[in-house]
């Protein structure tokens, strides 16, 4: 299976974390070309490994035969990325809020949580047979033309 | 990630340095802090200073060192949390597990 597939605004990977570094040179990389700040930069870095760590075990179940695409899309004044997985769907509110007293210890759990705190919007779509597609969007201002 | 340590008066000093995202991350801290173990070092500050961010695997990393420490008798403590961390520690309410300091010196120094 071809590993790391690239176009201008696009990223796929297998399904497995040891690609997740791949990804997030990718990102960065587009994303320092637009000038964004420091902290929106790692805003959306951060945001990026957590949909795509979801994607990969909770979507995809780390099956090396189902991919992970990753799609960004450079506004004026905002970014937005999807990130679709091939697997058969998982309820992101049926995670337990990892601010519970009872859940605060626990090693896993956060990804979606930080995902909605760090993000502007946030969706997440299903479609039998396709997989699950997550949006989000940061509404920020990058400094140069991308 | 990397990941290099210095020991300071008794005390193990943990230094990542870069992302700390998950893939091979989480096994290079567990795998030094079970060596801190089996050497009788307990006591361990995890250096965040030049750390650029973390995720919640990242999170993860630092609670599991932290109850992997203390299940052992030991203790793990943050110093230099950078902004970004901090943030994330605030909204997941983990700053309220963590013991953190501002700088490398008082977090050795607290051990005394």
């Amino acid at each position: 299976m071809t590993e790391i597939l690239k176009t201008e605004n696009q990223i796929s990977i297998p399904s497995s974390l040891n690609y997740l570094k791949d990804v997030d040179d990718f990102v960065e990389k587009k994303l320092k070309k637009c000038g964004l700040s420091e902290s929106d930069l790692a805003d959306v870095a951060i945001s990026v490994t957590e949909a795509v760590t979801n994607a990969v075990i909770h979507g995809n179940k780390c099956d090396l035969q189902k991919r992970v695409t990753i799609t960004l899309k450079i506004k004026e004044s905002d970014i937005t990325i999807w990130v679709k997985d091939q697997g058969n769907g998982f309820d992101p509110d049926s995670v337990p809020s990892p601010v519970e007293n009872e859940n605060v210890l626990k090693k896993v759990g956060r990804g979606i949580f930080i995902l909605k705190s760090l993000m502007d919007e946030v969706d997440f779509a299903y479609e039998p047979h396709e997989g699950t597609v997550v949006k989000f969007v940061k509404h920020c201002l990058p400094s140069k033309k991308c | 990630m990397k990941l290099s340590f210095q020991e300071v008066k008794d005390i193990m000093v943990l230094s990542p340095k870069g992302k700390i995202m998950g893939g091979p991350d989480a096994t290079q801290m567990h795998d030094q802090l079970h060596e801190f173990i089996s050497q009788g070092k307990k006591k361990v500050v995890i250096d965040l200073s030049k750390v650029d961010w973390m995720n919640s695997t990242g999170l993860g990393i630092l609670i599991s060192g932290l109850t992997t420490m203390r299940n052992s008798g030991g203790e793990l403590k943050l110093a230099n949390v950078t902004e970004k961390i901090q943030s994330l520690l605030t909204i997941t309410k983990l700053i309220t597990v963590f013991e953190c300091h501002d700088s490398l010196e008082e977090a050795v120094e607290s051990f005394k």
